[in-house]
């Protein structure tokens, strides 16, 4: 018999070692920031990183179940709404806003997903496109509710002391440490391993005892309950919220993100997202070069790296090794 | 002997093909049946319409006397019976232990909330799991290839570990669709072999091929199909010696003689 920890395949924890130290490493670094750097931009930033993080983790999960939403953003605009209006229609704490924000998007993802999580490559691409659209004309059209085109304005913080540009940077990296840490177990778990199985070969799994569609619908559900989350972390930090943030275009972005980074684990999508939003402040005042040098590196990534930057840096280190070791 | 499974008038429609039509059988438990058959007589198709892969236009399926019509095919894994393919039967980018892990899914799955939390009862249902796959891995001479990717090893032993991971979730009935098909003798043998080794623990089996040598020295009965329906069945001595099996294999005259 083998020993588990021998064998990284018999580990249930298979994030567990290494990777979960270098996590920590990185997550009390992130934590230090602000004590070291009080600019405001920069801890805005930070959180606009972290918001923008859990949402590419939570894509990238039901990525990892062989399907590519085109309609992410629709869902996370779904839960930043849901938030927004229980606290300010409703008064209750923000608390129950993100309560809200996880359980509408996810309801929502249940009652679509038997359907949508039945078609398969470029249809469910497709309709996730076309349902991302209808929620945006939701958005515009039901003025009663959603304030129409302009959208929702004065939304107030989470709680007084979140008008602090730090303690909303240690608000958002406590829910992105929680939720893609939720995600990473849950990868690194039985389901994990499940829905690996049922990405690689569906007819295989599913003759293997694996129930895939309920699997899907609830992978499903739970990525656009914890976009919704990201949602309301946006939508109480930026103040507004509009269709516009929600639209095609950022769910479009969302799957850049993930292609980017890579799509194979979900250190991908967090260095996406990383790569996304720190870039274009590199070049800032170059608006036209930013889109052209995006677009070269979305290119490069796609042709020559299917394992998006991920891969790169892993080659990186297996030359640095080698290098080392010889 | 009460039958194990048992098959009745199912049809399956693919538009205005009939692909099985009217076809009835038990298996008893303990037994290897054959299925053989021209390509396109159904075989794959009956198998898919027993495992769930496809429902049945129409008919009834039972196992252990209960109806398990139309059922999915996870449903009928957690029932025992499991089902391999004739083509892709591995995952290929995974090692041989890990392909054998995803086989004993329902056998491991301990619950959603219980391996999210690495409880106590989810270790010891994995644990319980590496033993089921290793035991397998050896029983069946992978276990040096064990950490190797499986798409790295020679065909044989892929179509092995195709048996394993079925194996894995511990069937009452394992059917194989063309578990020869494409290898040379030496390991059309070993398989051979392997599938009565597999009868020797108890577990029923349902064996697909076209090769009627290879049949007769592995199955206690032969199923023959023709053009979705059943044309016979019987020992593979009846069988060879049916007129009618003869007739469809090698022409009228043939037949004609046979009845003499
Ligand atoms: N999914 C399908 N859709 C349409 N026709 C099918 C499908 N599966 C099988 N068939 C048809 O049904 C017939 C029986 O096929 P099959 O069961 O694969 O035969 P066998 O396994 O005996 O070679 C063939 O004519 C085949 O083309
Ligand atoms: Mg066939």
């Amino acid at each position: 018999m083998t020993d588990a920890s021998l064998s990284p395949l018999a580990l249930a924890p298979r994030a567990g070692g290494r990777p979960l130290a270098i996590a920590a490493a990185v997550v009390a670094v992130l934590a230090l920031v602000p004590l070291v750097i009080a600019d405001k931009f920069i801890l805005s930033l930070g959180s606009t990183v972290f918001i923008t993080a859990i949402a590419a983790a939570s894509l990238h999960l039901i990525i990892r179940t062989g399907h590519i939403s085109l309609g992410h953003a629709a869902f996370m605009g779904i839960g930043a709404y849901a938030s927004v209006l229980t606290v300010m229609e409703l008064g209750l704490p923000f608390a129950a806003g993100v309560l809200a924000a996880f359980v509408a998007p996810c309801l929502l993802a249940l009652a679509i997903g038997p359907l949508v999580l039945r078609l398969t490559g470029k249809y469910f691409v497709l309709v996730t496109f076309l349902f991302g659209e209808i929620v945006r004309m939701v958005f515009v059209e039901w003025k009663s509710v959603t304030g129409g085109a302009n959208g929702i304005f004065g939304i107030p913080a989470p709680a007084p002391v979140f008008n602090d540009p730090a303690a909303y940077y240690y608000l958002s990296l406590g829910a992105g440490v929680l939720l893609v840490g939720f995600i990473a177990r849950l990868l690194a778990s039985e389901v994990g391993r499940a829905i690996d199985a049922v990405r690689e070969s569906e007819r295989l799994a599913h003759c293997s005892g694996i129930p895939v569609l309920r699997l899907k619908v609830t992978i499903f559900a739970l990525g656009c309950g914890i976009v919704g989350i990201a949602g309301a972390l946006q939508g109480h930090f930026i103040r507004y919220v509009d269709p516009t943030s929600y639209s095609v275009v950022q769910s479009l972005n969302l799957v850049v993100v993930n292609v980017i980074g890579g799509m194979q684990t979900l250190v991908g999508p967090l260095v996406g997202t990383l790569f996304y939003l720190i870039l274009p402040e590199m070049l800032r005042g170059y608006v036209e070069l930013q889109r052209i040098i995006f677009g070269i590196i979305l290119i490069i990534v796609m042709a020559f790296l299917p394992g998006g930057l991920v891969e790169l840096g892993g080659r990186a280190l297996q030359l640095v090794r080698r290098r080392a070791g010889s | 002997m009460t039958a194990l499974l048992s098959v009745t008038s199912l049809h399956r429609q693919f538009g205005g093909l009939t692909a099985v039509r009217d076809l009835s059988f038990d298996v008893a438990e303990g037994e290897i049946l054959g299925v053989i058959g021209p390509n396109g007589a159904g075989k794959t198709t009956a198998i898919n319409l027993v495992s769930g892969v496809i429902p049945p236009t129409s008919g009834r399926v039972e196992f252990r006397g209960e109806d398990v019509t139309g059922l999915p095919p996870h449903r009928l894994v957690g029932r025992g019976i499991v089902r391999t393919f004739q083509s892709t039967t591995v995952y290929g980018d995974r090692t041989v232990r890990e392909n054998g892990m995803r086989g004993a899914y329902l056998g491991l799955y301990p619950g959603f909330f219980a391996t999210l939390f690495d409880t106590a009862h989810a270790r010891r249902m994995r644990a319980e799991a590496t033993a089921v796959v290793d035991e397998l891995l050896d029983w069946l001479g992978l276990t040096e290839v064990a950490e190797d990717k499986a798409g790295s090893l020679p065909y044989g032993h892929q179509k092995t570990l195709g048996m394993i991971i079925a194996l894995a979730s511990r069937p009452r009935l394992i059917m194989l669709d063309e578990p020869v098909a494409g290898l040379g003798g030496g390991d059309a043998d070993h398989v051979r072999d392997t599938i009565k080794r597999v009868r020797g623990r108890g577990i029923t089996v349902i064996v697909i091929d076209h090769n009627m040598r290879f049949m007769s020295g592995l199955c206690d009965r032969v199923l023959v199909m023709h053009q979705g329906a059943r044309l016979a069945v019987g020992t593979p001595q009846q069988v060879l010696a049916d007129p009618a099996v003869i007739e469809a294999y090698l022409g009228k005259r043939h037949a004609a003689l046979a009845g003499h």
